[in-house]
């Protein structure tokens, strides 16, 4: 596995990109060299590296800018930086700018591996994650749809609640991006939107399932055995209230009285309401929906 | 409906939707299609009929037979019988719960027998989404008279001397609102309808605007006449997407027919209505922050005054009316105030519409008069409480929702009206009545309200925000054992420091099913405390169970159903449970047909036999 990671270590004293060399190879690395901040430039856009292992003082381009044009043009290259001067300003400075760890100078062969070894682990950790990200962002023909939609209500007093419930039905959820853009469509500040959006409990920043099973908190509820029937979906389904299962099919969410007492313990799952449910048969219920599809 | 020979009207309210009437009424209609009937018998979707618990519900015209559960499979049977061979199906009438008397009529079940219908005198009767059904009903007559014969000052009159109060819970004279409205001077004013009906255990405002949305309407026409309002806001919870459906299509049928809208019946009379949609916060009820919310921020209660008729939505003078009162107008105006008063009490005049829901045989919707005591809309109306032969008695009724209180058996006899209902320590609220029996504890009941206020707080005033959780983590410690002596009086002194220290009626009442609940159950705080003891059972930490080995047939039903597996025992032999692996969760005792199952206190380590005599 080591030999698939490739490292560029950047430093202008070549006996450190020498040591290095000596050291990480052993380890199964392949490592490059480079003596400066426009030579490590020049050689990430001959090929991709996995980390850049760089130091921060050097003459013309320095670490700083290097790590700067790294996050800008790179952004899946980790940073790993060597320094003489592990003051705290310097650190502070390249922490900021996203660095994964660091190296003091001098070092020994065990710390410069624990450190290269550690930023792998956390690499591998955190990509996943990333990867889910950008799988989050909207067609385009989403977008358009929801700008199409603000549009229309632009003028309108008072709109900022119908749109937001509109942005929900297309979107599915109320991310940061999609409340920025609601907020620059109706020219209302970002923050009154934010602070509208986590005042209503109709409204989610979260993703949903596929399918959306609601419990009633109701009275009614309540007193006819609801809180067993809501322990009972936990328990079987691995989640909280307000969350979504790993695989997406399910999210949960407690609501308020659905006036549907007559019926109580009700569930709702979509748009189809459950009446009488027990702890019994809520899994029988829930489990006719793992088969079907999204709902239209 | 005169061209058919009989109506079938089948309930789409939200209760029977979800036991699928729908399918049922398509099944109807394919039957009769295959039997050559469908020119002889029409089948209507109605709103909501009220008895919920029954649905999906079926009742048939002119002869009004009552027909209840019918699934899809139960359709060709029932179409045969009554239909060609002219015999109504007894199996799916209803029976009475106790004798198991069949009933065929409507009007002759208890449950509907003592009901006056005034608001919900549609119910069941139209298709809420036809303006001609409703127009039929003399719909519209009195807005048209409103709106071309009468002057705003005569409206107001009769609206004041008929005596309604609003329905949404506080209980203020609608005339009198309006007069105040009226009185302003301003370019703009609002007409809005409150249906944010938030109170858990209510569901009187979703039926009304499912079933005869055009009633509301109507009212909001006449009270926009009256205060010199020319456009309206319906606010509508989220949760109620049918509701919101009708009203949409009552609107533009309205607006289509030339009765709402611009120039209403060329009176020169303008009225624009229009729904808003709610976005879950229970807080919304209040009338600023409902107002808020149309605006389009967060709905946070402001101080009052200016009142809202004085400076509402945008600044303008608005009038908010529940639904219910809404829909009660109409009735007003055409039949005068004299017939309105001539139900209820002096003080709290007409009818009023409740929802029966919890421990009770007959959940649903009811409208009785004013003024009829608890007693009989339990007995007579609701059909007692269900399990009495299992020794389940009425113990307790909850009104007003998490602002309102627990009225115990002691009181059955109070009369319910605005006034008697207040001198209880709960309110009447907007009229969710949630039974409840020997079964429940109160201590838990006070701890499932204070977690809804405590979560629907909206966080302006510390005293609610902070206090309700304060309360709620005191309530918390009793119900799972970490209760001690003084946390009764820490409770009902923090509920008055919450009460004196909010601004609106969400923090105003938010202490109220605690204080209600010490009043008349402090014994169940005290044996929280002092006995570690639950005494119906449902705090897991606070109880013991133990099998009477004396009244145990050793009938297996237990042993069956308990999850833990924690019962043993021969057939026919008296049962026991092994307390190291029983987890308290009750469902022995919820299954046992012989109460031969006794609670006891935590780790309780003596004869069980000795807890009988307590």
């Amino acid at each position: 596995m080591a030999d698939d990671i490739k490292i560029l270590v950047v430093d202008d004293e070549p006996v450190v990109i020498k040591s290095c060399k000596r050291i990480l190879e052993a380890e199964g690395y392949n490592i490059d060299g480079a003596s400066g901040g426009r030579e490590a430039i020049i050689a990430m856009e001959q090929k991709p590296y996995d980390f850049v292992i760089t130091d921060l003082k050097m003459p013309e381009v320095d670490g700083i800018t290097l790590i700067k044009w790294i996050k800008k043009s790179r952004p899946d290259t980790g940073v790993l930086i060597i320094t003489g001067y592990p003051s705290q300003e310097t650190i502070k400075d390249a922490l900021e700018l996203g660095i994964i760890d660091y190296v003091p100078k001098p070092f020994t062969p065990v710390v410069l591996m624990d450190v290269v070894a550690r930023a792998i682990e956390w690499k591998q950790r955190t990509l996943p994650a990333e990867a889910k990200k950008k799988e989050e962002e909207f067609p385009p023909s989403m977008m358009a749809e929801l700008d199409r939609m603000i549009s229309s209500y632009k003028d309108k007093p008072g709109s900022l609640i119908p749109v937001l419930q509109r942005a929900q039905e297309i979107v599915g959820y109320l991310p940061p991006i999609v409340q920025k853009r609601i907020s620059r469509g109706l020219n209302i500040p970002a923050a009154e939107v934010h602070g509208v959006v986590s005042f209503y409990s109709f409204f989610t920043m979260k993703p949903r399932g596929d399918h959306i099973i609601k419990v009633c908190l109701g009275t009614a509820c309540y007193v006819k055995g609801i809180e067993e029937v809501l322990e009972k979906i936990k328990e079987n389904l691995h989640i909280g209230v307000g969350e979504i299962t790993e695989d997406r099919k399910f999210s949960l969410e407690a609501v308020r009285c659905l006036g549907a007492c007559g019926l109580a313990p009700v569930m709702v799952v979509d748009h189809d309401t459950h009446s009488a449910v027990t702890p019994k048969k809520v899994m029988q219920i829930i489990d006719e929906y793992k088969t079907v599809g999204a709902k239209a | 409906m005169g061209r058919f020979r009989a109506n079938l009207m089948v309930c789409a309210g939200s209760g029977c939707v979800a036991t699928k009437s729908l399918k049922v009424k398509e099944a109807f209609e394919e039957e009769l299609q295959k039997r050559g009937l469908e020119k002889e018998i029409d089948v209507v979707l109605t709103g909501c009929n009220g008895f919920c618990a029954q649905g999906p519900i079926i009742t048939v015209h002119p002869d009004e037979i009552f027909y209840e559960k019918i699934q899809v499979e139960d359709v060709p049977y029932l179409v045969e019988e009554h239909f060609i061979k002219g015999r109504p199906v007894e199996k799916f009438m209803y029976k009475e719960p106790t004798e198991k008397i069949t009933i065929p009529s409507m009007h002759e079940i208890p449950f509907f027998k003592h009901q006056v219908l005034r608001v919900l005198r549609n119910k069941g009767i139209i298709d809420p989404e036809k303006i001609e059904d409703y127009i039929t009903r003399d719909g519209y007559l009195a807005s048209a008279k409103a709106v071309t014969a009468m002057t705003p000052e005569e409206i107001i009159k009769v609206v004041k001397d008929s005596g309604i109060r609003g329905r949404g819970g506080a209980g203020f004279p609608t005339g009198v609102k309006w007069e105040s409205c009226a009185r302003m001077v301003s370019d703009q004013k609002y007409m809005c309808c409150n249906g944010d009906e938030g109170d858990p255990g209510a569901f009187m405002d979703r039926s009304i605007m499912e079933a005869d949305p055009h009633a509301v309407i109507e009212g909001m026409i006449i009270g926009a006449k009256a205060i010199g309002a020319t456009k309206g806001y319906i606010y509508v919870r989220a949760e109620y997407p049918l509701a919101v459906h009708r009203l949409q299509l009552a609107i533009d049928a309205a607006t289509e027919a030339g009765l709402l809208g611009k120039n209403i019946l060329n009176s020169g009379f303008d009225f624009d209505l229009e729904i808003y949609q709610g976005a879950g916060a229970f807080v919304c009820g209040e009338s600023t922050a409902l107002m808020f919310s149309i605006e389009g921020r967060r709905g946070m209660p402001r101080l009052t005054p200016p009142r809202s008729t004085e400076a509402g939505l945008w600044g303008k003078p608005t009038v908010l009316n529940n639904v219910e009162t809404l829909a009660a107008i109409p009735q007003i105006i055409l039949n005068g105030a004299d017939w309105f008063k001539s139900l209820g009490t002096e003080k709290s005049t007409g009818t009023k519409v409740f929802s029966l829901t919890g421990a009770i045989n007959n959940t649903g919707l009811v409208e009785v008069p004013m003024g009829m005591t608890i007693r009989q809309i339990v007995y007579d109306i609701g059909g007692g409480v269900p399990g009495a032969r299992r020794g389940r008695k009425f113990k307790a009724v909850q009104m007003g929702g998490p602002s309102g209180g627990c009225i115990p058996e002691s009181l059955i006899d109070t009369p319910v009206t605005f006034e008697d209902i207040q001198k209880t320590g709960a309110i009447m609220g907007s009229g969710g009545m949630v039974f409840m029996d020997n079964s429940n504890c109160m201590v838990g009941m006070a701890k499932f309200f204070l977690e809804f206020t405590t979560d629907e707080s909206c966080g302006k005033c510390p005293p609610c925000r902070v206090g309700t959780k304060i309360m709620l983590d005191k309530l918390s410690d009793l119900t799972e054992g970490r209760g001690k002596e003084g946390d009764i009086e820490i409770l009902e002194e923090l509920s008055y420091d919450i009460i004196e220290g909010s601004l609106c009626g969400l923090g105003q009442s938010a202490p109220n099913p605690v204080l209600t609940t010490i009043q008349y159950f402090r014994d169940e705080y005290e044996s929280h405390i002092k006995d570690k003891w639950c005494k119906v059972g449902v705090c897991r930490k606070l109880t013991t169970f133990f099998i009477n080995e004396k009244v145990c047939t050793g009938c297996g039903a237990c042993m069956r159903a308990c999850p833990s597996k924690a019962i043993i025992g021969e057939k026919k032999k008296p049962h026991r449970i092994i307390q190291e692996v029983c987890i308290q969760c009750r469902t022995c005792y919820d299954t046992c047909r012989f109460q031969s199952i006794i609670i006891g206190p935590a780790d309780y380590k003596g004869d069980p036999m000795a807890l009988l005599k307590e």
